[in-house]
Parts: C-alpha cells; sequence; structure tokens
C-alpha cells in the first residue's frame, strides 16, 4: 500500500466558459467613452490623449474619466457599475507593471461580461502575464492593444504620440473583436 | 538501514515534474504526514484562510498544510505558518499584488515568544540564516503557498524584474532575550509572552557596521545614511525599518533611547535635500503621489523627510551580540503594525 504524494494547488483553475465579449460591438459615433485609469505614471494624460481622439476623430461625443485607485485589484464593483451605465465603451489601462498589466486585462473582460466593449492597454513588456491573466479569467486569447515599454518615463509629447500609434488598436478592440479567432 | 534513496529520490522528482517546486526539492507529502499538521490546529482543514481577488483563488488550512510539509516543515510549526500567513494577509502590499510585483519583495517573518525556544527559531548567531530549519522552512511555505496555491508562478503572473536574493527564506526570532525593548508583538499591542508573528515585505537588507563609536547619535546617523538613499525612493515616501543587533540596541538604550525615540529620531533626520533628490531625478512629486525628475532649482536647500511616521521604521532587535552591526531592512509599501498571536495545540 503506497501513499499518493498530495497535489499543492487545489487542483485545476476554475475556468469560466460562459460568452465572453459584449456584443453588439461599440459604435463610436455619439458614444459616450469611459476612460479608467490605473494611477499608473503617464497612464491618465494617456487614456485623456485617447479620449480626445476618439471624439475628435470617431464623433464620440465625451468621456466619463475615473481613476481605479488600486491598481493591482478588480475594479471596484461600484466603479464597474456606473461606467457600464453611463458610457457606450471603456478604454482601461495602462498595464505597465508586473500586477496592474493583469489587473488591466481582468477588468476588461469584466467590461465585456457586463455588456461594454473594452480596450486594454499593456505595455509590451507584459504581455506574459496578460496573457495568463487571460487564461486565469476564463477568456485565453483576449486581445488587447499593447504599447512599448516603458511608458512610465515618457514625456507629456512622446505619450500624445503613442496614444496616437495605439489609437487604431483601441478602435478596432471596441468596434470590431477582443478576442482570438475574429470573434 | 537508511530509508530508500532510490524511492525518495523518485518522489522528488516527480514533485519536480508537477511544477510544484520553487527550485529546491520538495518533500513529498503524504496524507498521514498532513494529517500530522492538520492535528496541529483546531481549524477545520477546508476553512478559508487567504483569498487572491486578482487570480480568483482561494487558500484553505489543508492547502497551506500540504505546502507547508512540502517546504519541509515539521508538523508543530505549522501554526507558525498560519499565524506568519495571517499576517502577510494583513499586509497592504501583500494583498495588493506584491507577489505579482516587479519589485519582487520577499516577506519578513519575525517571530517572538515561547514558540521560539520550544520550536528552534534562530534568534542569534547568523539570525538571516542559513543553517536552522524552522526559519528557512516556515519562509518557504509561504512561497509554496503563493507559488502552488494562488498559481502565482516566476515569469508568468509573477514579474520580479530582478527578484532578490533570499525571497522565501526571510524569517528571524526577535532576540527577545538580549533586547533592552520590549518585544516586537508587545509593542504591536499584544500581551507579554504571546506567541506571535509579525510580517512585512521587504525589498532588499543593507548592512550598517559601526563598532568603534560608544555615541549613539553617531550610530544613528550612519543607520540615516543607508536609509537615506535615493535609490529606493519611488513614491514621495519610503519605509525602512532596523534589525537592531543587540550591541547597537543596548548603546542606544543604555542612552535612554526606547524604541519609539528611534523611531522618532529616524523620522527627523532620514531624508535629502531637494538638490540631491534632483539630481537624481526624483525631486517632483505628482499628484500620484510618484517621484519624476522636476527641472525646478528654486527650493533645492530644503530637506525633504521621508518617513513620514513610526510605523515607516519597524524596530527589531535579532543576530548575536558579537559585533556592533544591524540591518537596515527596505520595506515595500507600509508595516501594518500588527502582530498575529500563534494558536498553539496543548504539549
Amino acid at each position: 500500500m503506497v501513499n499518493p504524494i498530495l497535489d499543492p494547488t487545489g487542483g485545476a483553475a476554475r475556468v469560466r466558459e460562459d460568452v465572453l465579449l459584449a456584443t453588439p460591438r461599440a459604435r463610436l459615433q455619439g458614444a459616450t467613452i469611459g476612460l479608467l485609469e490605473n494611477t499608473k505614471q503617464n497612464a491618465s494624460l494617456f487614456l485623456d490623449e485617447l479620449g480626445k481622439l476618439l471624439v475628435d476623430r470617431y464623433g464620440a461625443v465625451g468621456v466619463v474619466a475615473r481613476t481605479k485607485q488600486a491598481f493591482a485589484l478588480p475594479v471596484p464593483d461600484d466603479l464597474l457599475e456606473e461606467l457600464a451605465t453611463t458610457c457606450q465603451a471603456v478604454v482601461t489601462g495602462v498595464g505597465d507593471c508586473g500586477s496592474c498589466s493583469g489587473s488591466a486585462v481582468a477588468d476588461g473582460v469584466a467590461f465585456e461580461r457586463r455588456g461594454i466593449p473594452a480596450a486594454v492597454i499593456c505595455s509590451d513588456a507584459f504581455t506574459v502575464t496578460a496573457d495568463a491573466m487571460a487564461v486565469v479569467k476564463g477568456a485565453k486569447g483576449y486581445r488587447y492593444a499593447t504599447t512599448a515599454h516603458p511608458v512610465a518615463v515618457l514625456t507629456p509629447d512622446q505619450v500624445r504620440t503613442r496614444a496616437e500609434q495605439a489609437l487604431p488598436q483601441v478602435v478596432a478592440l471596441l468596434t470590431g473583436g477582443a478576442i482570438g479567432g475574429g470573434g | 538501514m537508511t530509508p530508500d534513496p532510490d524511492v525518495a529520490q523518485a518522489a522528488i522528482e516527480y514533485c519536480y515534474d508537477q511544477g510544484w517546486s520553487d527550485g529546491l526539492p520538495l518533500v513529498p507529502a503524504s496524507r498521514p504526514l498532513v494529517d500530522a499538521f492538520l492535528a496541529t490546529t483546531t481549524r477545520p482543514p477546508e476553512e478559508v484562510i487567504g483569498r487572491n481577488v486578482q487570480v480568483d483563488r482561494e487558500c484553505t488550512v489543508e492547502l497551506a498544510a500540504i505546502n507547508a510539509a512540502m517546504a519541509g516543515c515539521r508538523p508543530e510549526y505549522f501554526p507558525v505558518v498560519l499565524a506568519a500567513w495571517e499576517a502577510l494577509i494583513r499586509d497592504r502590499a501583500a494583498g495588493g499584488g506584491g507577489w505579482q510585483s516587479t519589485s519582487g519583495p520577499a516577506p519578513l517573518i519575525v517571530v517572538n515568544g515561547p514558540v521560539r525556544a520550544r520550536l528552534g527559531f534562530n534568534c542569534g548567531v547568523g539570525v538571516f540564516g542559513p543553517g536552522f530549519r524552522p526559519n528557512a522552512t516556515v519562509a518557504r511555505a509561504i512561497g509554496l503557498i503563493v507559488r502552488n496555491v494562488y498559481g502565482i508562478v516566476p515569469q508568468v503572473l509573477e514579474q520580479a524584474t530582478q527578484g532578490l536574493p533570499g525571497r522565501w527564506s526571510i524569517c528571524v526570532g526577535e532576540n527577545e532575550e538580549e533586547s533592552p525593548w520590549p518585544p516586537l508583538a508587545v509593542d504591536a499591542g499584544l500581551p507579554e509572552d504571546t506567541s506571535a508573528v509579525s510580517a512585512m515585505l521587504l525589498r532588499t537588507c543593507e548592512f550598517v557596521d559601526n563598532r568603534h563609536t560608544q555615541d549613539p547619535e553617531q550610530v544613528l546617523w550612519d543607520l540615516a545614511d543607508t536609509i537615506s538613499r535615493t535609490g529606493s525612493l519611488i513614491f514621495r515616501d519610503t519605509s525602512a525599518g532596523v534589525v537592531f543587533g543587540p550591541e547597537h540596541a543596548g548603546l542606544l538604550a543604555k542612552s535612554g533611547y526606547r524604541r519609539a525615540d528611534v523611531q522618532s529620531w529616524l523620522v527627523e533626520h532620514c531624508g535629502r535635500t531637494r538638490a540631491d533628490l534632483r539630481r537624481a531625478g526624483k525631486n517632483g512629486v505628482g499628484e500620484n503621489n510618484v517621484r519624476y525628475a522636476d527641472a525646478a532649482t528654486d527650493r533645492d536647500e530644503e530637506f525633504e523627510r521621508i518617513l513620514p511616521s513610526p510605523q515607516h521604521v519597524p524596530v527589531i532587535v535579532a543576530g548575536s551580540r558579537n559585533a556592533a552591526m544591524s540591518m537596515v531592512v527596505r520595506v515595500f509599501g507600509l508595516w501594518s503594525g500588527q502582530a498575529v498571536a500563534v494558536q498553539l495545540p496543548d504539549m
């Protein structure tokens, strides 16, 4: 009689199988855009710039800008609910650290599940974490916009350039699909 | 006759193959071994003792016991592991993404009270290790719980830029017997002679070797110089504890310094001029409290204190009285100021 070796992990992670993406996708013309920044250096300016570009070039009517104070933790329910009821699309980030990159993706998934198309922005140094968090949240293959690392060190003008560069990805995510396979 | 090494090796390799190891061999945990751990606590195996909302995972008493067993703990250490885990739950940075952070912080676990002698925690010579099973394995158990139960694995959900030497291995017994001050846990509000654990996250440790003065202020200035480096400043403020060697602590106490006096002195004297901060690109402070390079030179002469409160300066006594050295420990976030009593079974 041999004793089995016990598993220290508690078994496989719970994986949600429910519908992931908000449908229909966003129509930017006339939309109010939620901007959820996470306090990371330059995140606020990055999202503000994207908001302006979405208003100026895509006909969005305005933005609701909010701050997630605890960048590593999920967006609080009341904040999620506020943005979900006042906005037709949400942009969130910048995932520019070990914990906030995954957290930004988790928030994007949460908004999608709440029926609000979302675009998450992560720096390209954290794609492994971002992808791993998507799997944890049952959203394998979740797409997000990337910007080159680092973000924190950029000047305001450089941040504006980055926002301009990220704009096509953000628009595609909000109006098209945010999951692999063209979904 | 010794136990069968071939069987032991096969079991160790099995654990490696499952991805459970922190790099070193694990003790394969069997049901009878884990039951011996569970017998040291009145808490039921299914009780949830930690929840990581980011990754949707929960830690139960049972899972903590399996990981503690695998870390090499003896069953009787388990109440200390549970208290250390609880102390870390109360640490804001640990709950707020610390385990995934680019800073890769290491828990500093401080043990107080009779449990130190009963279980053999090192409090003296070589207190930061290695060589002592309780110190080494209790700290390791915490690391295995984070890895295995929360699934926060290096290079995936754990993104330490460089990490730091000693992560998951820093556990010290406070040298209460040679400390001139009350135990840390007593200052944190627990009754005397309580076995207890305090915990905080560290970004690094740095020694201060000062054995040729009898002037307590000179020792404090030496500590202040190390604490006041610009390198650790990211935000407006920082935290830095001191693990005093008993000789420095004794010198200070002989001159009338209580723990609170030491904390106040350091709060008052640690900091840099704005010119120094400007040179390092850290003189500006944004609305998000993050430091940045500001070109303004008008307030260059101003001295900026960097430790705003005694809670930013935990003071601990550990190590040997064989030389006048102390260790500055750079705290990630802010010490909770709390100690958690160890729930010991009747023995």
